[in-house]
C-alpha cells in the first residue's frame, strides 16, 4: 500500500500540531509547544471511496511554523501529495501568512490538492462567506472551519483532502 | 562502510550515533553502518525512514539533494535526527545518513518556543494597543461632537438672553422679544433632548439601558406618537398617515421605549421632508410571524455612504437638518431595537424616500406566546 506525504503548513501557533494530533491520536492539549523542524506522524485511515472502504497510509508532516515560508518549509514540502494550510481565526492578520503559505504550496507542488483549515473555531466566529469564497476560488481548495480542541471538521478535512489526492471527489467541508 | 571513501570518513568522524543506510534503486536497504537504530537489511527504507516517502524522484537523481536538519516522529517522540542523502561517487551507492541531533534540538526548540511566544505576545499587545487607540479616538471624537452640539444651542441661549437683558433707551419691539424668547426656549428644549439622548446612549453603551416589558398594543402607541408629531409636520406642510394591519397584535415590549423609537423615526422623517411630502406608519405581521413596524417617507432619501454616517452617533449627513436635531436619534433607535431583539434596518436611495424598518421577533407577539 503506497503511503502519501501530506504537509501541514502555516504561521506558528495556529494549531498545526494540534490538528494533526486530533486527527491521528484524537487528543488535544492546551499547552503550546513550538515545533522544531518537522515532526512526522504515520497514520493509516479507512476512507470510503466510490462506495468501498479503502485503507490509506499517510505520512503527515507537521512543519515548523513561520509567518513567511522559509527555505526549510520549502525543502520539507518536496514530494508531498497534498497540503493543508492552517490559519488562526482569532488573529486579525490571519489571511496574509495563509496566502503566503498557500502560494508556496502552489509553486512547489503544482496541481496538488490544498486543504485550508480555518482553525480555533471554538473560540472565534466563522469568517464571512466572501472571504471563504475568495480563498476557495483562488486556490481551488477544500475549506473548513476547524477546531482541534473539539475535533469539529478535522477528520473530514484530512479525509476529503486524501480523496482528492487519490483522485476522488470530495465536497467542501 | 568499508571502502574508505571520503564520504564514509566524514560520517564516522561526526559521531558515534550515526546510521548510514545504503539503499538500492528499489529503495531496499542493502547495508547499515552505525550503532543506533534498527534498520533491517532487506527492508523498504521508507518503512524505517518515513521522511523519504514521496522523495523517490529526488532519490533517483544522480546527485540528490536532501537535507533535513530536524526530523522526529511526532507520535512516538523518537530522537530527532538530521537526515541527508548523498551518492557515493566511487560505488554509486546511495547513502542515507541519520544523525542524532537531540542536543541541538533541545536548545533550538527552547529558542524557537521563546521566539514564538514573544512574537505572539507582541502581536497581542499590538492588537490591544490598536484597539485602545481606536477606542481613545472614538472617545475624543465623541467628546468633540458633544461639545459642539452643546455649544450651538448654548450660544443661542446666551446670545438671545444678552440681547434681551441689555439696557437700552428704547425697548425692543415685542415681536423681537418674542422671537428671541422662542429661540431661547427651542434651544433649551434641544439641549434637554440632547442630554436625555446622551444619557440613553451612554446607558446603552455600558449595558445599563434597561427595558420594562409588558404586553402592549402598538396601534395605541402609534396613534399617540402621530398626534405628538402631527402639529410639527403640518406646520411644515407634511402629512402623516397610519396604515395598520388588520388585527394588529399585541407585542411584548417596553411601551415607553417603543414610543421613543417611533418618535425618533417620525421626527427624523419630518426634519428631512419638504412641504407637500407624506409620511406613513405601516404595521404588518410577516410570514415568519415577526411584527414589522415601518416608518416610510417620500423625502429626499440618502446614499449608502450618507446612511452609514446617519447611523453613527452624531452622524448628520444633511447640513439642513443639522441644526434641528442631536444626530443621536438613529443610534438610539438601533440600540433600543436590539434590546427587544428586534432587527432595525433602513431601505433608502437618493430621491426615493426612506423606510425605517423595525422587525420584532415572532416570540414577542401575543399569538406566538399563546395569549
Amino acid at each position: 500500500m503506497k503511503a502519501h506525504k501530506v504537509i501541514v503548513v502555516g504561521d506558528f501557533g495556529v494549531g498545526k500540531t494540534s490538528l494533526i494530533r486530533r486527527y491521528v491520536l484524537d487528543v488535544f492539549s492546551d499547552q503550546y509547544r513550538a515545533t522544531l523542524g518537522v515532526h512526522l506522524y504515520k497514520h493509516t485511515d479507512t476512507i470510503p471511496i466510490a462506495g468501498t472502504e479503502e485503507q490509506v497510509r499517510l505520512v503527515l508532516w507537521d512543519i515548523e511554523g513561520a509567518p513567511l515560508p522559509g527555505e526549510q518549509m520549502m525543502r520539507y514540502s518536496l514530494g508531498a501529495s497534498g497540503a493543508i494550510v492552517v490559519g488562526d481565526l482569532t488573529r486579525p492578520d490571519m489571511a496574509e501568512p495563509m496566502r503566503r503559505a498557500a502560494d508556496m504550496v502552489e509553486a512547489r507542488l503544482p496541481g496538488r490538492p490544498i486543504g485550508i483549515a480555518l482553525n480555533k473555531r471554538d473560540i472565534a466566529p466563522a469568517p464571512d462567506d466572501a472571504s471563504v469564497a475568495a480563498l476557495k476560488d483562488r486556490y481551488g481548495a477544500l475549506i473548513a472551519c476547524t477546531s482541534a480542541k473539539t475535533g469539529d471538521a478535522v477528520p473530514n478535512l484530512f479525509r476529503d483532502l486524501t480523496k482528492r489526492i487519490l483522485g476522488g471527489k470530495a465536497g467542501t467541508v | 562502510m568499508s571502502d574508505g571513501s571520503t564520504f564514509d570518513v566524514q560520517v564516522l568522524l561526526e559521531g558515534a550515533r550515526i546510521v548510514a543506510v545504503r539503499i538500492d534503486d528499489e529503495m531496499i536497504v542493502k547495508e547499515v553502518v552505525g550503532d543506533w537504530c534498527e534498520i533491517p537489511v532487506g527492508e523498504d527504507v521508507r518503512d524505517a525512514v518515513p521522511a523519504l516517502i514521496g522523495l523517490e524522484d529526488e532519490l533517483a537523481q544522480e546527485l540528490p539533494y536532501i537535507q533535513m536538519p530536524f526530523v522526529s516522529l511526532g507520535d512516538s517522540h523518537e530522537t530527532p535526527v538530521a537526515i541527508s542523502v548523498q551518492r557515493d561517487w566511487k560505488t554509486e551507492a546511495l547513502w542515507v545518513l541519520l544523525r542524532d541531533v537531540s542536543e541541538e534540538a533541545a536548545v533550538q526548540e527552547r529558542l524557537v518556543h521563546q521566539h514564538n511566544a514573544l512574537s505572539l505576545a507582541h502581536r497581542e499587545l499590538a492588537a490591544a494597543r490598536d484597539a485602545a487607540l481606536m477606542a481613545d479616538n472614538a472617545k475624543t471624537r465623541f467628546l468633540a461632537n458633544v461639545s459642539h452640539e452643546l455649544r450651538t444651542p448654548l450660544n443661542v441661549v446666551i446670545g438671545g438672553a444678552s440681547i434681551l437683558r441689555k439696557p437700552r433707551e428704547t425697548p425692543l419691539p415685542v415681536e423681537d422679544v418674542l422671537a428671541f424668547s422662542n429661540d431661547i426656549h427651542d434651544s433649551g428644549v434641544l439641549l434637554l433632548q440632547l442630554v436625555d439622548d446622551l444619557i440613553d446612549l451612554s446607558r446603552a453603551e455600558t449595558g445599563n439601558l434597561t427595558i420594562h416589558e409588558e404586553w402592549c398594543q402598538p396601534s395605541g402607541i402609534i396613534d399617540e406618537m402621530i398626534r405628538l408629531t402631527r402639529g410639527l409636520a403640518e406646520a411644515e406642510g407634511i402629512v402623516i398617515a397610519y396604515h395598520p394591519s388588520a388585527n394588529t397584535p399585541e407585542i411584548y415590549a417596553d411601551p415607553r421605549r417603543v414610543k421613543q423609537i417611533l418618535l425618533n423615526l417620525l421626527s427624523n422623517a419630518v426634519k428631512v421632508c419638504k412641504p407637500g411630502a407624506s409620511i406613513a406608519v405601516e404595521t404588518s405581521v410577516a410570514g415568519s410571524g415577526d411584527f414589522v413596524l415601518i416608518v416610510r417617507d417620500d423625502g429626499p432619501g440618502m446614499s449608502e455612504a450618507d446612511l452609514a454616517i446617519a447611523l453613527e452617533p452624531f452622524g448628520q449627513p444633511n447640513a439642513e437638518t443639522r441644526a434641528r436635531g442631536t444626530g443621536l436619534g438613529l443610534a438610539i433607535v438601533r440600540r433600543l431595537a436590539a434590546l427587544h431583539q428586534a432587527e432595525f434596518s433602513i431601505e433608502t436611495a437618493p430621491g426615493e424616500g426612506l423606510a425605517a424598518i423595525t422587525r420584532f421577533p415572532a416570540e414577542r407577539l401575543a399569538a406566538s406566546a399563546g395569549r
